[in-house]
């Protein structure tokens, strides 16, 4: 059994993998509580910013702060205009539709990544400014990006809360992802209020990309099927409820490091976010029924 | 013009291959007399074919009837071999643009496969059955020998290839110019070992066969009595840092970490543990995936001297006759594919084969073809520490000497000169002892 | 509701029902009628007549070894897209886990291979029985969750079984049942029946084991089941208050699907010398959904169009020497065209494009002999797919309720 010294680092790392799970399924869960559709091509689109901003660095040398501007930008011009085009016509469509829908755009950008950027078999990397910042704790090195990356996890997870709940143009968006036809008889600007939805959840997947890239890889098949695993947590919080999603992302990174010790389960642990989201959906849905009426008033 | 030229030197070969046979290559290429004999003829290949330009080097554009070779490599989001059947590709094209074989212009056919057996299993019947093939070069595929050997086999293949899955090394039908995932990490546990290593962690991605590319690294470590621990890791990663801590943890002060890893994912990690102040912590070593100058460029200085990198081949910028050829083929060629050991291997194989070409007496047929392929003994060439053989044996290394590397702000550059991989593994110890009898 | 005696859905427009059967095939048309089958399905049986004869008298010889390879695996995920189809088109319920499953099929299949001298047919529904166990057990949560949520958590059971497929080295080849062996050499091949050794024969007992799979199915839709799963699909409710036992039905859909799954999981092991874990990793899962829909969910043939659409265009286009990154992006493109332009699928789209494109035809052909046009209420465009068909008697997925997503 192992002791408590060999557990000590993973909370950490755990942390930071726990950031991962967070920041992606916050930025999930926001858009569809915003717009409805469940984007499958979160991961891909974060990537392709990355790997522009990587490109504009290296090839053109822009500096570091403009690259990544243009990351974020990428990624807001590829959600938006994904949003504008094929947002109305699978509007009425199941959301299971709608989801498989960005699963097709995530093969387009996937497809274009590999063949731009991956010809060469070679390692990409984008280490962000922040992550040379770095102080420690006991023996532990922590850097700032790591420290940003729950940060914004928190801020948008908190922001998105406040914003939906207390705004005018948050209940207008809950209202559209809701139905879109009752809201559009209301009088609500349907397009409008989309296009800010998807043009917001672009910036957010822009962010995440560039966290993601430093924290996990630099590599577009790693960070477009990092969504499959960062489902978990948006499932944990039912694809609805903000604080249940980052926590749940904190809880997953945090168990899969703390597995790390035992070394009979060592190549399982990866199943945790999958076996915790499994175990958490099944109890969570025992009380579903009454919870839905509950909400619903 | 052209098209009633081509078609007259396509009558031309055809008859006169169905009526003298192999005397008439020369005169169809125009590249000598009509009367050379095959004791010429023979005498002459030797002449022509060297290192230090594309096949018979003669300027004349080949026109002839195509020999045609075949490849499989992957290329799929996040592995793609595709640099290794490029430079192929560019090696040929310089080939054909230098009289070809004796006239003749290779035609290269390369499958292009996403790690799915039953594609791999159609792409090789295609290229054997309907493209009709007369060779295989420059196959890289994650699991083309697995899944096709047997077929090679039957139908008298005798492939030239970089290997992958351990089935390319343990056979008779397939000779690589690399050394593979075992023994490679075998070279890079000798390293660490030599250097005072007190402990070495063997880590690698969860692959079928990882079980055998550990039992090396296993036996090394146990001849020099140092403890050993095997780790493996289902990729992709996500949480690096974890994998980076587990490492140096499982390896103590004083020990070594020895990855097997495809270039992106050794890179997270070694950028994992450089972000926890790992990277003096334990001695890091690789097998040859992480040579190449983009890994080391984004590693950065902090990493100089301190990653040590088995090389199954030469450093692109070393000195050499075909190395020289390398570059300048590469630059008029295939300026779009980096330098480095994948475009090597597609250099490398291109050679071998153009030179077995060049050595065929007679109709160009899968059996000439093959049989060109496996008599191919003491090929000397800059890339590889020793000449290179496939001759008919039930396991073919022919590779298996090279050296060592470490990156030098964001370069790679050669660390230690050729040394042998240890016969403490078995098979290295086999390979030995037939090339001593029969003299390879 | 219970008076539904067989949901539409499998009688696409283009095979319009003939009406009174001849007469004197009055007692073939009872023995049709007893296993399921309806005179109305002569469209389908000419269908299937014509897959018989091309594909196991012509195709299987006249083929290149590529075209047997890629058929075989045509033949194979056909199957696995009709497991797919019945749980989303008879059911209603959103699986991501089939792939795990063809998986367990595929495991089974292999390890029974390796451990035993069973005769192959035995692997087969052996391999399906484990699956349908298996699909039984994923299937669970179906009875609590729905739509996106259901999904979902199938999904997390196809990320976990990918990681167990990765942590064993899967299938690995080590002697008896759970054997490991390290040995450079690989796995042992999967054997094939004796009679079935070589690629094109192979290709004919694929399509063989895919029809008498398919035929099952449509057995089970035309009857029974098929009717309880139609009321499930349309109002569970109604369906409790007509006595249909909802939680029964729901799993035997599940296991039914889990089965044919399996068994194609077997065939699949044995197509090629090897398996790999590579086959079945979690987002192929996902892309079989897109594929289902692309094809046409509601429709029998979408699960062949479907299959079309996952082995044989790429095979083509890959014959084209066009990268195989331009693939994934024409993949992506395809789904999401398909989606949009047809919500009932290829298989839904086709017949009215046909339809279309006949009378587009007809009217060139009058035009040409002089004849007044026809009426102009006829569309200008033959073969453009409109973006909302109409599609009257087919359920498409623009029609039916929503399922309760999270977002209420």
């Amino acid at each position: 059994m192992p002791s408590w010294s060999d557990f000590e680092p993973y909370i950490f790392t755990g942390l930071a993998s726990g950031a991962v799970y967070a920041v992606s399924g916050v930025g999930m869960v926001v858009l569809y509580r915003t717009t409805g559709v469940l984007n499958l091509a979160y991961g891909a689109i974060g990537a392709l910013g990355a790997l522009v901003a990587w490109s504009l660095m290296n090839s053109a040398h822009w500096p570091a702060g403009a690259a990544y501007v243009a990351c974020i930008a990428v990624a807001a011009a590829v959600t938006l205009l994904y949003g504008m085009v094929l947002g109305p016509p699978l509007a009425r469509r199941d959301p299971l539709v709608k989801a498989v829908s960005t699963l097709g755009l995530a093969l387009v950008l996937l497809g274009a990544m590999s063949w731009i950027w991956s010809q060469n078999a070679s390692a990409y990397s984008m280490t962000l400014v922040s992550t040379n910042w770095t102080f420690s704790i006991g023996q532990i090195l922590v850097n700032w990006t790591q420290i940003i990356a729950l940060i914004f996890a928190v801020v948008v997870a908190v922001g998105t809360g406040t914003f939906l709940r207390r705004t005018r143009l948050g209940t207008v968006m809950r209202a559209l992802a809701n139905d879109r036809e009752i809201s559009a008889t209301l009088g609500v600007p349907v397009r409008r209020v989309e296009a800010a939805a998807w043009l917001v959840s672009g910036v957010i997947s822009g962010i995440a990309g560039l966290i993601l890239s430093d924290i996990v890889a630099l590599d577009a098949t790693t960070l477009t099927f990092l969504v499959i695993s960062s489902l978990a947590a948006t499932l944990i919080g039912r694809l609805r409820s903000l604080t249940v999603t980052f926590f749940a992302g904190i809880v997953i990174g945090l168990v899969d490091a703390l597995a790390n010790p035992f070394n009979a389960i060592y190549n399982y642990k990866d199943m945790t976010p999958f076996v915790l989201a499994i175990v958490a959906l099944l109890f969570l849905s025992r009380r579903r029924s009454a919870a839905r009426t509950s909400r619903m008033a | 013009m052209r098209h009633r030229r081509f078609r007259l030197v396509v009558a031309a070969a055809a008859t006169l291959t169905t009526l003298t046979g192999g005397l008439a290559y020369a005169g169809v290429g125009g590249v000598s007399g009509a009367s050379a004999t095959h004791a010429t003829r023979t005498a002459h290949a030797a002449d022509t074919f060297s290192l230090s330009h594309c096949g018979l080097g003669n300027g004349k554009k080949a026109t002839g009837t195509p020999i045609p070779l075949g490849a499989i490599v992957t290329n799929q989001p996040g592995t793609s071999f595709t640099d290794i059947t490029n430079t192929a590709q560019a090696y040929f094209n310089c080939v054909n643009q230098n009289g070809g074989i004796y006239g003749h212009p290779i035609k290269y056919y390369v499958e292009q496969e996403q790690t799915n057996p039953a594609q791999v299993a159609a792409d090789a019947k295609k290229l054997i059955q309907s493209d009709h093939v007369d060779g295989i070069v420059g196959n890289t595929s994650i699991i083309d020998c697995a899944v096709n050997g047997s077929y090679y086999k039957a139908k008298g293949f005798y492939i030239i290839d970089s290997g992958i899955a351990s089935q390319c090394y343990g056979s008779s039908y397939s000779a690589t110019v690399n050394m593979g995932p075992r023994y490679s990490s075998d070279g890079a546990a000798q390293y660490v070992i030599d250097h005072g290593a007190k402990k070495v962690v063997f880590d690698q991605s969860n692959v079928p066969g990882t079980g055998y590319n550990a039992g090396g690294v296993q036996l090394i470590a146990k001849a020099a009595h140092v403890p050993f621990v095997g780790l493996t890791e289902n990729v992709p990663i996500t949480d690096a840092t974890s994998v980076a801590e587990k490492e140096v943890q499982a390896a103590g002060s004083g020990g070594a970490v020895v990855l097997n890893f495809t270039p992106p994912e050794a890179l997270v990690i070694l950028q994992a543990a450089q972000k926890l102040g790992l990277e003096n912590r334990v001695t890091w070593a690789c097998s040859t995936p992480c040579n190449t100058d983009f890994l080391a460029k984004a590693l950065g200085p902090q990493w100089n001297g301190k990653l040590h990198v088995n090389a199954e081949l030469n450093l692109p910028s070393a000195a050499g006759t075909d190395l020289a050829l390398y570059r300048k083929v590469m630059q008029q060629y295939a300026p779009s594919v980096a330098l480095g050991s994948f475009s090597q291997m597609g250099f490398l194989e291109g050679e071998i084969a153009t030179s077995a070409l060049l050595t065929i007496q007679g109709a160009y047929t899968p059996k000439s073809v093959n049989a060109a392929f496996v008599a191919v003994k003491d090929f000397k060439t800059s890339f590889l520490c020793k000449p290179w053989y496939y001759q008919k044996l039930p396991v073919h290394l022919p590779n298996n000497t090279d050296r060592t590397v470490t990156p030098q702000n964001g370069k790679m550059v050669q660390e230690q000169g050729c040394f042998q991989i240890s016969a403490v593994d078995p098979v290295v110890k086999y390979i030995r002892g037939i090339e001593k009898k029969m003299n390879l | 509701m219970a008076s539904n005696a067989s949901p539409p859905a499998f009688r696409p427009p283009a095979f319009p029902p003939s009406g009174a059967a001849p007469s004197a095939d009055g007692a073939l048309v009872r023995a049709l009628r007893r296993v399921g089958l309806e005179p109305s399905d002569r469209g389908h049986l000419v269908g299937v007549a014509v897959v018989l004869v091309v594909g196991l008298g012509i195709f299987p010889d006249a083929l290149s070894l590529f075209w047997v390879d890629t058929f075989i695996q045509v033949a194979i995920y056909a199957v696995v897209a009709l497991g797919l189809g019945l749980l989303v088109g008879q059911v209603g319920m959103f699986s991501l886990g089939q792939i795990a499953i063809l998986a367990v099929g595929s495991w089974t299949a292999a390890r029974l291979d390796y451990a035993t001298h069973l005769p192959f047919v035995v692997v087969l529904l052996a391999a399906g029985v484990v699956a349908g166990v298996f699909g039984v057990i994923v299937g669970l949560p179906a009875l609590r969750l729905s739509g996106l949520d259901l999904a979902l958590i199938t999904l997390m059971f196809a990320g976990a079984v990918t990681v167990v497929l990765n942590t064993t080295n899967f299938p690995n080849g080590g002697h008896g049942f759970l054997g490991y062996t390290s040995s450079p050499f690989g796995n042992p091949p999967i054997r094939r029946p004796s009679f079935a050794g070589t690629d094109p024969a192979y290709l004919r007992y694929s399509i063989v084991v895919g029809l008498v799979l398919f035929l099952l199915v449509i057995w089970h839709v035309r009857t029974k089941p098929g009717r309880a799963w139609a009321t499930i699909r349309q109002s569970e409710s109604a369906a409790y208050a007509a006595g249909i036992n909802v939680t029964f039905y729901k799993l035997w859909a599940f296991a039914l699907a889990a089965f044919v799954t399996g068994v194609a999981g077997a065939v699949l092991a044995a197509s090629a010398p090897e398996l790999y874990n590579t086959q079945f990793a979690t987002q192929n899962s996902i892309e079989l959904l897109a594929v289902v829909l692309m094809g046409g969910a509601y429709n029998l043939w979408g699960a062949v169009a479907a299959a079309f659409f996952l082995d044989f265009i790429p095979s083509l286009l890959n014959t084209w020497n066009l990268s195989s990154f331009l693939l994934i992006i024409l993949f992506g493109v395809g789904v999401i065209w398909v989606l949009v332009t047809s919500p009932t699928g290829f298989a839904g789209q086709f017949p009215k494009d046909m339809a279309r494109l006949g009378r587009a035809l007809r009217r060139l052909a009058t035009k040409g002999r002089g004849a007044p046009p026809m009426a102009p209420a006829v569309p200008a465009g033959p073969t453009m797919p409109s973006a909302m068909p109409a599609g009257p008697t087919m359920p498409s997925p623009a029609d039916r309720p929503e399922p309760a997503g999270g977002a209420r």
